[in-house]
């Protein structure tokens, strides 16, 4: 299945300990596979707060979030006697919560009354047909943003925007630049290359920095 | 050998990996000598940093005591051993005394 990572054994490395003298994750997932419901209710503890999050901006609801939430966490407990500690396990859990709330989303657009559409093209810089930039593509917006950040007006229009890029390029910037993953992890939460990460990120970026040029260049009411 | 960046495309294009340090020195090199020349740029880098800054600060979300405890509730009753959800205590008492009313001697 596309979200259970494949199986191999191999000798892993030392756990890390954590700074805050917990066990690990890996500690927990094989307490966890022995049958420790409270091992696993540690880790839904530790890691409900950024799934949360990721399905909250990712579907657009905190509805689906929960619903989301749920499903995750029961599917990876489910298949946790097929974790065998390659991956991560929060990468795993990403990976897990990310095909949730992707497929919540495919649902919701092939219901009948489904009103939300994928979106287009992602927009970007324009440049000349000599490769520079285009003024309309370079105005200064960068000071002004605490004070916009402040009236709750720049929120809205951010989320709004976060919400237009298409899902495989928002759950990517969602990880990166909201989570704080790494590539890497990002990599292999989702099944991408490194390189993939690394473009939808960029392009996704990109085409919010265009938003939000749009959102300031608007003259204030 | 790293050839010069001419364009601001070209600047725009290795951006993403220019603010993560992962660009290679020569790469770095030609990129900040090409910012040293192309205000635009400058300006582009600005909004580029701004826009991840402000998203991540904007796009921050706690999740509701209520949704844990309910996540905990719904866990409860599929994983075996999951410990019971502690409830809300603020949200439980708020509502009960709200319906209740405080008692009086």
């Amino acid at each position: 299945m596309a979200d259970t990572p494949h199986l191999r054994t191999q000798a892993l490395a030392p756990e890390e300990p954590r700074a805050d003298g917990q066990p690990g994750d890996r500690e927990l997932v094989e307490r966890a596979q022995k049958g420790d419901g409270a091992a696993f209710a540690q880790l839904v503890e530790r890691h409900q707060r950024q799934l949360y999050r990721l399905a909250l901006r990712m579907t657009g609801s905190e509805a689906d979030a929960q619903e989301v939430l749920q499903e995750a966490f029961l599917n990876a407990y489910q298949k946790l006697p097929l974790f065998r500690g390659e991956a991560q396990f929060s990468s795993w859990l990403y990976r897990i919560a990310a095909n949730s709330a992707l497929m919540r989303l495919r649902r919701k657009r092939r219901a009948p009354d489904g009103l939300t559409d994928q979106p287009l093209e992602l927009s970007g810089p324009r440049f000349s047909a000599e490769g520079y930039l285009e003024p309309t593509s370079s105005s200064d917006w960068s000071q002004r943003a605490d004070e916009k950040m402040m009236s709750g007006e720049l929120g809205s229009a951010i989320n709004k925007a976060v919400e237009q890029l298409p899902d495989d390029y928002r759950t990517v910037f969602l990880l990166k630049d909201v989570d704080g993953l790494s590539n890497e992890d990002i990599a292999e939460a989702l099944d991408l290359t490194v390189p993939a990460v690394k473009s939808r990120l960029h392009r996704a970026r990109l085409a919010l920095r265009e938003k939000l040029g749009e959102f300031f260049d608007v003259p204030a009411k | 050998m790293t050839s010069p960046i001419e364009h601001c495309k070209e600047c725009v294009d290795l951006l993403g990996e220019y603010i993560e340090g992962t660009l290679t020195g020569e790469q770095a090199k030609a990129l900040e000598e090409h910012l040293s020349t192309c205000p635009p740029c400058i300006t582009f880098v600005r909004t580029y940093r701004a826009t991840r800054r402000l998203c991540r600060s904007a796009l921050a979300a706690e999740m509701p005591h209520e949704l844990m405890s309910s996540l905990s509730s719904f866990l409860g009753k599929h994983v075996p051993g999951f410990p019971c959800s502690k409830p809300d205590t603020t949200t439980v008492v708020t509502e009960a005394t709200a319906d209740i009313g405080p008692k009086k001697a």
